[in-house]
């Protein structure tokens, strides 16, 4: 009994030390995407023209930040390939991905609907696009049924149509009218 | 001129459409963090947009209201499901929740109203005696000091939020660095921008604030959607409050209620730490010196009085650095303060003198803000219990057209909710990794403020060196140092404490 506990217990072990090193094998690539951007950044600061007037110039600040976060960057990365060879290095690493996909996909689909109503706002107007863009993410999270189409249908109009007026009017925030009902 | 200033700031607060408004944002507050999932910080944000049309005391005097109901807000859920409504109301589920299941689901309610009321009120009165003689020393300071004091304040929010310091400090820098981009704040000459027109203006911190914050979060809620556990609540349909026996109750543990307040001030006066430190702090603090620590965890009132007095009294503590040196000690007082220069108010050491009726009419709103929180609670806390049963479909959803009516109203353009799209995705990711977003923010709203310090410095005084040299600036800065040493340190302990266990594991 105790055996069977201690190899279950060992088993879990080494199945943790496994996510840790994926999820830190995650972060490197964080580490090195943020601290390539950062290095680039600071060169770029780095050419802006000096001020006569001031030691400083304009770029120095952001020159001297992106150094210091790509710095910063080198260092964890460097502390993170210790890590992972130390857990034992990765291994499934693009079945890990899938399944972190596959737990995120509804928060990924309701970006992606974020960004196709943010690109159609300007077009469509804001009471319009908004009851569109509602009414799909809740049957989207709740599921398609009579009820819960009822339900959505009556909180698109109310938070779209409802709040553009409520906005215009006890706020005096008028929200983008849309080129199809402009003029 | 002290009076007349307090004077001028209460006759402000309690003009009548500024107390409806606040009463609104009281019950806002409330709902908004009875909600599992949805934190004060996003509340405030979700406020902010709201309050442009208002002059900038009643503006935040409403921010306030929610800021204080929704540190109350989180103790319903907390109470009556075990589910913390925030994260600052972790440590009220220990007692509470089996107070309330032990059949006094009432007294753990008003227990917590109570000691959250009683809270707020003591560190209003630290923060009106502490912050008038702070901002007269910190208006002595020179741009040197400033400067080294910022760094120290980065260096203590990375090391005491999240589980790195490295993540913290890379968080913080890269806030620093997205402060960069735009117009420079002394010359104005455009940094970074790529000659794109969306960064020309720069990165607006409303927006950055709501999609670091707010879409992320979002975002957050629906990870693992379609099997997430259903909260057994347990609600009798009777609750009763007994009100006034208990805040006789909360007055009988004067030495727990006070400690746990000051604890709860002192947290929030760090940058980076507030109610969810001081709330467990507070807590561990009182079962240390009870005399019956064993009896903590299965419904002891000492429990509830210190969580609840600990998280609500940070609110307060986090306001003293704001309007002392004009350096937010939390997220949310970084939101409070982006609030002020929306309107034209520059914060610093020097609020307090020239602004004084707001600065004064905040402290008189933070008073009247507990006192509301208290009567909508007693009068309604059975009607908030509904709220947590809002399914998920209605509220994320909704709260996210809301976020994009506030990224939109600041200025009316739509590049910004490009730009929110964006730094939504970009907060998203770095929550997932576990990179703590309050540094990221504190960093973006200290980035110019430490840009011009440095560059005044310099400008007066080209020699680098003057930083070690000014006692107050090398203090400062020597602390930076310290309080990174002291994290490195302690995570050092924590291997060495965990090592032994895992090796013996693995050679099993």
């Amino acid at each position: 009994m105790s055996q069977t506990t201690a190899k279950a217990a060992a088993a879990d072990a080494g199945a943790s030390a496994a996510l840790r090193a994926r999820t830190e094998v995650a972060r490197l690539i964080s580490y090195i995407v943020i601290g390539l951007g950062a290095a680039f950044l600071s060169l770029r600061a780095s050419t802006l023209p000096t001020s006569r007037w001031e030691p400083l110039g304009a770029g120095s600040f952001p020159e001297l930040v992106f150094g210091v976060l790509a710095v910063l960057c080198l260092i964890a990365a460097v502390r993170a390939v210790i890590d992972i060879r130390k857990a034992g290095g990765a291994n499934r690493l693009g079945a890990s991905l899938g399944a972190w996909l596959v737990a995120r996909r509804y928060s990924f689909a309701l970006f992606g609907l974020l960004v196709v109503y943010l690109l159609l706002l300007p077009l469509g107007g804001f009471s319009l696009t908004t009851f569109v863009f509602l009414l799909i993410a809740q049957l989207m999270i709740a599921g398609i049924s009579k009820k819960t189409l009822f339900q959505s249908l009556i909180a698109a109009v109310i938070f779209s149509v409802g709040l553009n007026m409520l906005f215009a009017e006890v706020f005096n925030v008028f929200l983008p009218r849309g080129v199809l009902f402009a003029g | 001129m002290m009076l007349d200033a307090f004077l001028a700031g209460a006759h402000q607060v309690f003009a009548f459409d500024t107390l409806i408004y606040m009463l609104i944002g009281s019950v806002a507050g409330i709902v908004a963090a009875a909600i599992p999932g949805f934190t004060v910080t996003m509340a405030i944000i979700l406020t902010l947009p709201l309050t442009f049309t208002m002059g900038p005391l009643q503006g935040v005097s409403v921010m306030l209201s929610v800021y204080v109901g929704g540190y109350t807000g989180g103790l319903i859920s907390a109470a009556l499901l075990g589910i913390p409504g925030t994260p600052s109301s972790v440590a009220t589920t220990f007692d509470a929740y089996p107070m309330a299941r032990g059949g006094e689901p009432g007294r753990a309610l008003s227990l917590g109203v109570w000691s959250s009321f009683f809270g707020t009120v003591i560190s209003t009165i630290v923060l009106i005696i502490a912050a008038p003689p702070l901002a007269m020393i910190a208006v002595k300071l020179g741009p040197w000091e400033y400067f080294s004091l910022i760094v120290f304040a980065l260096t203590i929010v990375a090391s005491l939020v999240g589980n790195s310091l490295m993540r913290g400090l890379i968080a913080g820098v890269i806030g620093l660095g997205l402060a960069t981009i735009g117009p420079d704040p002394m010359m104005g000459q455009p940094r970074l921008t790529f000659e794109s027109s969306i960064l020309m203006p720069g990165l607006p911190f409303l927006v950055v604030l709501i999609g670091i914050f707010a879409i992320s979060q979002l975002m957050g809620e629906l990870e693992d959607h379609g099997k997430g556990p259903s909260s057994d609540a347990l609600i009798p349909d009777v609750i009763e409050f007994k009100t006034w026996a208990v805040m006789r109750e909360v007055l009988m543990h004067p030495v727990n209620l006070v400690r746990s307040s000051l604890i709860g001030v002192f947290i929030g006066a760090l940058p980076g730490a507030g109610g969810s430190i001081a709330n467990l702090l507070a807590y561990d603090q009182a079962k240390r010196s009870s005399k019956n620590p064993d009896e903590f965890g299965k419904g002891n009132p000492d429990g509830v009085i210190a969580s609840e007095a600990g998280n609500s009294a940070t609110a307060g503590g986090g306001l003293i650095p704001m309007i002392a040196l004009g350096i937010p000690g939390s997220a949310v007082d970084a939101i409070l303060m982006a609030a002020l220069m929306v309107h034209g108010i520059s914060v610093g050491p020097r609020l307090i003198m020239d602004n004084a009726d707001l600065a004064y009419g905040m402290f008189v709103a933070m008073v009247v803000a507990s006192l509301m929180m208290l009567v909508v609670c007693v009068l309604s806390m059975r009607l908030f219990l509904r709220v947590t049963d809002i399914p998920k479909q209605f509220i994320v959803p909704t709260v996210m057209i809301c976020c994009v009516i506030g990224a939109f109203a600041l200025n009316n353009r739509v590049t910004d909710l490009y730009l929110l799209g964006a730094i939504g995705l970009v907060g998203y990711g770095l929550k997932s990794l576990d990179y703590p977003l309050a540094p990221l923010v504190l960093g973006v709203i200290l980035g110019p403020i430490a840009e011009t310090n440095l560059r005044r410095a310099l400008m007066s005084d080209g020699d680098w060196t003057v930083f070690f040299t000014r006692p107050i600036s090398a203090v400062l800065l020597a602390a930076a140092l310290l309080s990174v040493i002291f994290s490195i340190r302690s995570v050092l302990k924590m291997r060495k404490k965990d090592r032994p266990a895992t090796d013996e594991q693995d050679g099993d």
